[in-house]
């Protein structure tokens, strides 16, 4: 198989594979498998970047995704109400307008798509893509990246100082509640915990039935009488 | 000389990593000895892994409830896959590199991130809570390894003026880059560590979790998983190798050898640190990741830039 | 046997401990053996090696556990005593041996990878949790996030002291967890890996009518000095033992299992000549720098709290407080009790350090000098009453730890408690005395 169709072959193989994982990261129930497909996809587009000979550009993709994705899995266990797919709630909403937007910006892309004209300049892989985006860089570009990268400079510096153990309104072991509306009110401190978990007496001797389920001895949710709302 | 042809090129990139683990265990189980005083049989301590790994696969492979079965394969094949692309990247003797592309850097960097990415999805895939408390405090720390693992690379890219690996390893003919750059390799083998979670920075697999992401899994599906381990050190230690220790340049010695005689000394401070360093906890390192080791690999880039100007 | 069986035959033995009343002694010795390597989870056990006498309290945990074992599996009880034989017919076909023979432990190993011994089946009857709802998975129940699955309540939210509102989820871990002490139950309701509420858990040592007493203890040789007349020495190097194979265990909790086991054996040879071995590695371990920040300053315990249990936990809390100093036996000695101010995990463990080298000092200095029976006797974690109970009881239990773990991060918190050196035995004996004092 010659290099050419190898190239072909796997151009297809990323593109479909990309577009079938971005379709797949919203028919998943879980979020953490959503997360992972929309690597994917970008894994795909990165590999594709990297057969047009922009091979710096490509791999770095890759490498920033791989770090975001595992922080947006992370993010959405956190703060998504339904993370495994496990509950009746559906985390998909506004239909209506998802579909209309979608067709929209197809249409849009489809006819940028057919209607312009792409440049035909073939890049010979020997003129080095990595040199050629670093003088780009720091040449006729480079008020544009400085100014990017001071602000997100800026940006990283603010978030650090507001997340910092000196808080905003306090040291951060305290919590970071703001200070309150009444003068005399107390001030910010811990959230009060949740009831303490009182252990039924004779709960070591309990079902062995509830272990049966393969459960291992480390840990073992407490079992309750009644549902959980 | 690049390898076009996949067969030799998988062939010699796995047999790196297979024998590369084995030597790593080898050595772990040796130097444990050392420091526990009991006596280092050495036959026992040589044949001790074979044996450990043949009682695995005689072992059942047993599996939790409702678990993210695809997940929980993939994982052990990503880790082991990410080292092995890192492994692709670095010239093994003179002309011998299975993919030394003008990017090698850049594509170590990126096989070392996907390897987060594999050991949070076995300890989430098992669906049981020591396993996902293992995955989430390692990926708690990791993600502060990856500025200043970017930052020592491309500092020690600087004076061979190019991201190759080979270029990098060429540019070190007349001095090593632990000379010219002393603050590299230390950084370079705590981030290292940190991304092999062994030793200090176990914070997926320690004692503290009863075995954390790896509790699950028995039989074949743990061989892979400690292979896969075992193979992060292994690529580690080969960049090491090449990127600050010269690589297959020396003399007398074939450059293979050579290789392999750096590679092994690097895999013997890492296990040793294992042996010799507690675990450290969880948060105080982050603050220690962010507040120390970024300046520090800043300084390194800054003073391998002037130096090279 | 096939060529890979072979192989695997000469491996070292992986065997989970399972702890049962009077078993510490014997799992300490497991760790000792040659060619057995005691592993952190059933799944990468092949043996089951259960030491001392299960109670009936630990009997689910234990077949729960027996059946997390892969196959081939066997379990091997080293027995102590007469009793429990009754509970461990529960588990299966068990090899009975006694206690410390490695022997045994081999042969049952290499039977099992030759085929000569089946695999123990399972104890438990696998049964899938019932639980059918709406939707492919069997997801649905009351409301929106509504529902059980799989027998598992979800997580509910919880607040967090930074005003979020995040998931808790809730664990129970022990009596068998490998970092904790034997015996000890923790219900948990961990955010993340931090810990917001804790409790303590029933003891499953304690005793039900019926049930034999308590006993042997781990600290025997002092339940035994208050009876007898005993060797000073013999004591004293009994109680730099019990320091040592404490400190074996906190290196293991941290990642230096081979130092720890180094330690261990200094432990078993230790006679009145290791003087300059145990001064040796009080001053190694103290110098070490990585030790020190992962345990300094976690888990304050000083006060009240401290001075209640005596023990090495009252004096690293600044607490001068040791039975030895009213001793008969100890008189002349030239003995002062070592103390430490600060009451973290770290001072604790240099604590108790720097006790097991006085310790060593002073089975030399005393020579044959026998010391009367009865009280006051310090034993390892504080003054000894009559009866063997020490002074920790589950009340001061479950009045400290959830306090000293509170909103700690996992690893902290497995060190704290690790700090603490509790026997969930001796605390049994202690609820026992106070119950029947009142």
């Amino acid at each position: 198989m010659s290099g050419d169709t190898l190239a072909d072959v796997a151009f297809w193989v990323f593109g479909v594979g990309s577009v079938v994982a971005a379709w797949l990261v919203f028919r998943t129930d879980s979020m953490v498998r959503a997360a992972y497909w929309l690597l994917a996809s970008f894994a795909g587009v990165g590999l594709i970047m990297v057969l047009l000979e922009a091979r710096f550009l490509g791999l770095v993709l890759i490498l920033m995704m791989a770090g975001e994705m595992t922080i947006m899995a992370v993010f959405m266990v956190m703060f998504m109400m339904n993370p495994a797919g496990l509950n009746p709630m559906t985390m998909v909403h506004q239909h209506r307008t998802a579909k209309i937007a979608g067709v929209v910006s197809f249409v849009g892309l489809a006819y940028v798509g057919l209607v312009a004209e792409f440049p035909d300049r073939p890049v010979d892989g020997g003129e080095g893509a990595t040199a050629a985006l670093g003088r780009e860089l720091l040449g006729d570009s480079m008020l544009l990246f400085e100014t990017a990268g001071v602000t997100l400079l800026a940006t990283m510096i603010g978030a650090i100082a507001i997340s910092s153990k000196k808080g905003r309104y306090g040291d951060g072991e305290l919590g970071s509640a703001p200070p309150p509306l009444e003068p005399d009110a107390p001030g910010p401190g811990p959230a009060p915990t949740p009831p303490e978990v009182a252990p039924a007496e004779g709960e070591l001797l309990a079902s062995s039935e509830a272990k049966a389920a393969g459960d291992g001895d480390h840990a073992d949710h407490v079992e309750r009488a009644e549902a959980r709302p | 000389m690049s390898w076009s042809s996949p067969l030799p090129a998988v062939g010699l990139v796995g047999f790196v990593l297979v024998v590369g683990s084995y030597a790593v265990a080898v050595v772990d189980r040796a130097l444990g000895r050392v420091a526990a005083g009991t006596g280092a049989g050495v036959v026992r301590t040589v044949a001790g892994p074979a044996r450990d790994g043949a009682l695995l696969v005689l072992t059942r492979r047993s599996t939790t409830q409702r678990p993210d079965v695809e997940a929980w394969v993939l994982a052990p094949a990503i880790v082991a896959a990410m080292a092995g692309v890192a492994v692709a990247a670095v010239p093994l003797a003179e002309g011998v590199a299975v993919a030394d592309v003008d990017d090698g850097i850049v594509l170590i960097g990126a096989a070392f991130a996907l390897v987060m990415v594999g050991v949070y999805l076995h300890g989430w895939s098992a669906n049981s809570p020591m396993p996902l408390l293992g995955g989430y405090r390692f990926v708690a720390l990791a993600l502060s390894y990856e500025m200043p693992l970017a930052l020592v690379l491309i500092a020690a890219a600087l004076p061979a003026e190019s991201l190759s690996v080979g270029a990098i390893v060429a540019s070190q003919h007349d001095l090593w880059n632990v000379v010219r750059q002393p603050l590299g390799l230390p950084l370079f083998l705590i981030v290292g560590t940190g991304l092999a979670w062994w030793g200090p920075l176990n914070m997926a697999d320690g004692r503290d979790l009863a075995g954390g992401t790896a509790v699950e899994a028995s039989g074949p599906a743990r061989l892979a998983w400690e292979v896969a381990r075992r193979s992060v050190v292994v690529a580690v230690a080969v960049v090491a190798a090449a990127v600050f220790l010269g690589g297959w340049q020396g003399p007398l010695l074939p450059g293979w050898l050579w290789m392999a005689v750096k590679t092994l000394v690097v895999i013997i401070v890492i296990t040793g640190a294992g042996h010799r360093v507690a675990r450290v906890r969880l948060e105080h390192f982050v603050v220690v990741a962010w507040a120390l080791l970024i300046p520090l690999s800043l300084v390194d880039v800054f003073v391998s830039g002037a130096l090279a100007l | 046997m096939g060529l890979i069986a072979r192989l695997a035959a000469r491996a070292d033995i992986p065997v989970f401990p399972f702890v049962g009343a009077g078993g510490r002694a014997g799992a300490r010795a497991l760790g000792l053996l040659d060619g057995v390597r005691v592993v952190d989870h059933p799944r990468a056990a092949t043996l089951l090696v259960v030491t001392g006498r299960p109670t009936r309290a630990l009997l689910p945990p234990l077949l729960a556990l027996h059946d997390q074992l892969p196959a081939p599996r066997a379990t091997v009880w080293w027995q102590h005593g007469t009793s429990g034989a009754d509970l461990l017919a529960a588990v299966g076909p068990v090899v009975v041996s006694p206690s410390g023979d490695g022997a045994s432990l081999r042969r049952v190993f290499s039977d099992l990878l030759s085929g000569a011994r089946p695999s123990e089946p399972a104890a438990l009857p696998d049964i899938e949790t019932a639980w059918r709802g709406v939707g492919p998975y069997g997801q649905g129940g009351t409301g929106m996030t509504g529902g059980n699955p799989y027998g598992r309540p979800l997580p509910a939210r919880a607040p967090d002291p930074d005003g979020l509102e995040l998931d808790q989820l809730q664990l129970r871990v022990g009596p068998a967890f490998p970092p904790l002490p034997a015996g000890l139950v923790l219900h948990l309701g961990v955010q993340g890996d931090v810990l917001r509420t804790v409790a303590v858990g029933a003891n499953p040592f304690t005793c039900w009518p019926g049930d034999e007493v308590l006993g042997p203890f781990d600290a025997q040789p002092f339940h035994d000095a208050l009876e007898d007349p005993a060797p000073v020495a013999a004591i004293e190097l009994a109680r730099a033992r019990h320091h040592l194979h404490w400190v074996a265990g906190v290196l293991g909790l941290h990642g230096l299992g081979a130092r720890g086991r180094a330690v261990a054996g200094l432990a078993e040879r230790l006679d009145v000549g290791s003087g300059p071995a145990t001064g040796a590695l009080a001053r190694r371990l103290l110098r070490s720098r990585s030790l020190r920040s992962t345990m300094e300053g976690i888990a304050v315990l000083s006060g009240g709290d401290a001075r209640s249990v005596g023990g090495p936990v009252a004096r690293a809390a600044g607490a001068a407080m040791d039975a030895r100093a009213d001793d008969a036996g100890y008189e002349g000695l030239g003995f002062e009790p070592v103390v430490r101010q600060t009451g973290d995990a770290w001072a604790r463990f240099g604590q108790r350090l720097l006790e097991a080298d006085q310790a060593v000092a002073l089975a030399q200095r005393c020579g044959d000098r026998v010391r009367r029976p009865g009280p006051p006797l310090e034993g390892p974690r504080g003054p000894l009453a009559p009866g063997g109970a020490g002074r920790m009881t589950s009340a001061w239990l479950a009045d400290v730890l959830p306090g000293l773990l509170a909103d700690a991060e996992w690893g902290d918190a497995m060190t704290a408690v690790v700090s603490l050196d509790l026997d969930l035995e001796e605390v049994a004996a202690a609820d026992e005395m106070a119950a029947t004092s009142r």
